[in-house]
């Protein structure tokens, strides 16, 4: 049936072909779709219904219908509040800046621990949040319904990010791979100050305010009034959030290549 | 008429009523009120009551089994949540098309846009009341009832195209002009393909007909009648593929497209009731009517209401084939209807109606009945 037809066969009025033949294959479509209909009826069957898909003749876990689009599924988040380091990442990364770094119960007063709060109004689903997450705590999940009835319920704060990491749904496993020539931390030594403002505020405490030695003054030269100690970079714990940069007073952390 | 009839019924249901009411009255109310006059009246309006209730009832059960046939042809389900499986969806759809404004177009004709859905439900509704379904639903015994039946079929192209002139629609008046030229090609095998069926049972009377398929239906010998009378049957229905007045692919809706609510419904309706009573057509004249094989075992034939029950199995059936028609083939053109009308179906339907001549006259009809019978 599939094959074009001959231009003798475009003119001919042939029952054959123009009657018979679509309704065989019309008649034989009905008898296969008489025992199983290509409709899932959705509220009441779903594909991910373990039952239902040894019906259907799909192992569980399997990808459904055309492509992989099962397990690589980006639906609604999970986030792991115990493992956020508050790193801000993720709301780096979005696109839609529909991640809010919100306070949640649990850290110092005078550094409170802050974990994403996500606008599904604004979401696009890209995933590109749980690419970012360094602790792999802000995951992808196979859930796709989020009806609500406001738009303020589209807001789904930690806590309820957390509920839905508790329910232990099937994760989209795609994570990035760091490069390996990724970009650094370095500092500029003469604007230190040694205030230490970085190393506090890193999330994943890999700064250290190491002690410099005191320069002697020169005749008629004055010190600069600082604290003689600069801040020391872990490359291997840095999770390149940039916070540090973003509290220098001085602004004296950069960017910079890996030599 | 068999005490069983569908006017028996009817007469006796109301004489009851009538007679009860009338002895609880007096004097002078009684004898008004149980006057034959009276009961003759009311027990006409009760059978066309049963009537309408029949047709309307099985042409919303038509367009069920429609859309569950033609679901299951395209990889669907069909109506699934109202009622068991879909079944009230379509009374659904209709009260809500009867709760709907009924409006008409600033420029059209008044007279004209109502007056044409209205006659085209009419017609199709006196064919319901024309046509036998069993020994005691008919409306008594007309000697020219085949005539008479695809005479009032033939009146819808005249409503549409007043209809769709009313409009003032260019898209309603080229699916009427449509639907005239379309009659043009299909009426003339259709009536042949009957002429057929008329030579070989020796009568214009559908219960005749029906009575002359005891022995054998139809359908074997007058096999090329069959084919001709539903392919001609489509086109008198304007069922795909020969549905070109409202081709909604070219012409909006066809004639009926400034049309809304219950005039809409009106249309529909009647286009099923259509191919509902195309379907009996079909069953009376070459599947036996409301009678079964003798091979069938009794205790399947001999229920009450068996007549009945077998008759809609067999329409149901038809009109499946109808379904399977549509969801196979594509609409032709006009040019193509015209041809395979005047250059196809003609010459075959005159050569069904020689063969019939022939097999009367050689006697050997039975040979080709399909179905074994005491008779033969």
């Amino acid at each position: 049936m599939t094959e074009p037809l001959t231009a003798t066969e475009k003119t001919s009025d042939n029952p054959i072909l123009w009657v018979a033949k679509p309704m065989v294959t019309a008649a034989r479509q009905f008898a296969r779709s008489l025992l199983h209909p290509s409709t899932v009826v959705y509220p009441f069957e779903r594909l991910e219904d373990p039952k239902f898909r040894t019906e259907v003749g799909i192992e569980s876990g399997k990808p459904i219908g055309v492509g992989p689009i099962w397990d690589n599924y980006r639906g609604v988040h999970a986030l792991n509040i115990d493992t956020c380091i508050s790193c801000n990442l993720c709301a780096f990364s979005c696109p839609d800046l529909c991640i809010d770094m919100v306070t949640v119960p649990g850290g110092d007063p005078k550094h409170p621990k802050k974990c994403p709060q996500i606008d599904y109004g604004k979401c696009s689903y890209c995933g590109f949040c749980s690419d970012a997450c360094p602790e792999g705590c802000l995951s992808m999940t196979t859930r796709y319904e989020l009806s609500v009835h406001s738009r303020r319920e589209m807001v789904f704060p930690p806590e309820k990010l957390f509920g839905i990491y508790q329910q232990k749904l099937p994760m989209n496993p795609i994570r990035v791979e760091r490069p390996a020539n990724e970009d650094r931390i370095v500092l500029e030594p003469p604007l230190c100050i040694g205030c230490n403002a970085c190393s506090r505020d890193c999330p994943t405490n890999c700064i250290t305010m190491m002690e410099i030695p005191k320069p002697e003054a020169k005749p008629g030269e004055k010190l600069p009034k600082r604290i003689w100690k600069e801040p020391v970079i872990n490359d291997s714990d840095c999770v390149r959030c940039g916070t540090c940069i973003s509290v220098c007073p001085k602004e004296c952390l950069f960017w910079g290549s890996r030599k | 008429m068999s005490s069983l009839s569908l006017y028996g019924v009817s007469f006796d249901l109301v004489h009851l009523l009538l007679t009860s009411i009338g002895s609880v009255l007096p004097y002078p109310l009684d004898a008004w009120i149980t006057n034959g006059t009276l009961v003759l009246v009311l027990s006409v309006l009760v059978f066309a009551a049963i009537l309408l209730a029949a047709s309307m009832i099985n042409t919303i059960v038509l367009i069920w089994w429609e859309r569950k046939l033609l679901g299951r042809f395209m990889d669907r389900r069909g109506a699934m949540h109202v009622g068991y499986a879909g079944l009230l969806q379509n009374f659904a759809d209709g009260l809500k098309l009867f709760r709907k404004h009924t409006f008409k177009p600033a420029e059209a004709d008044t007279l004209g846009f109502f007056s044409g859905p209205t006659a085209y439900m009419v017609t199709s509704m006196i064919l319901f009341g024309v046509l036998p379904i069993s020994t005691g639903w008919n409306s008594g015994s007309l000697p020219l009832s085949l005539l008479l039946a695809l005479a009032i079929f033939s009146f819808a192209p005249l409503f549409i195209f007043v209809s769709a002139w009313s409009s003032n629609n260019k898209y309603s008046l080229m699916g009427g002009m449509r639907s005239a030229a379309q009659m043009i090609a299909y009426e003339v095998p259709l009536l042949l393909a009957v002429v057929a069926v008329v030579i070989v049972s020796g009568s214009f009377d559908l219960t005749t007909i029906v009575t002359e398929q005891q022995n054998y239906w139809f359908w074997g010998p007058l096999f090329l009648a069959l084919v001709v009378f539903v392919a001609g049957m489509l086109a008198e229905m304007e069922r795909i593929p020969f549905d070109l007045p409202e081709a909604e692919a070219e012409l909006v809706e066809g004639w009926n497209t400034e049309y809304g609510g219950m005039l809409f419904a009106f249309f529909m309706l009647a286009d099923y009731l259509r191919g509902l009573v195309g379907s009996f057509l079909v069953v009376l004249l070459f599947l036996g009517g409301w009678t079964m094989p003798s091979w069938v075992p009794g205790a399947l034939t001999n229920f009450p209401l068996a007549g009945i029950f077998w008759f809609l199995v067999k329409t149901y059936l038809v009109f499946g084939l109808f379904v399977w028609i549509r969801a196979s083939l594509p609409r032709v053109r006009t040019d193509q209807l015209l041809r395979v009308g005047w250059n196809r179906m003609i010459p075959l339907s005159l050569a069904a109606v020689f063969l019939a001549a022939a097999l009367v006259t050689v006697k050997c009809l039975p040979v080709f009945g399909c179905l074994p019978s005491p008779g033969v």
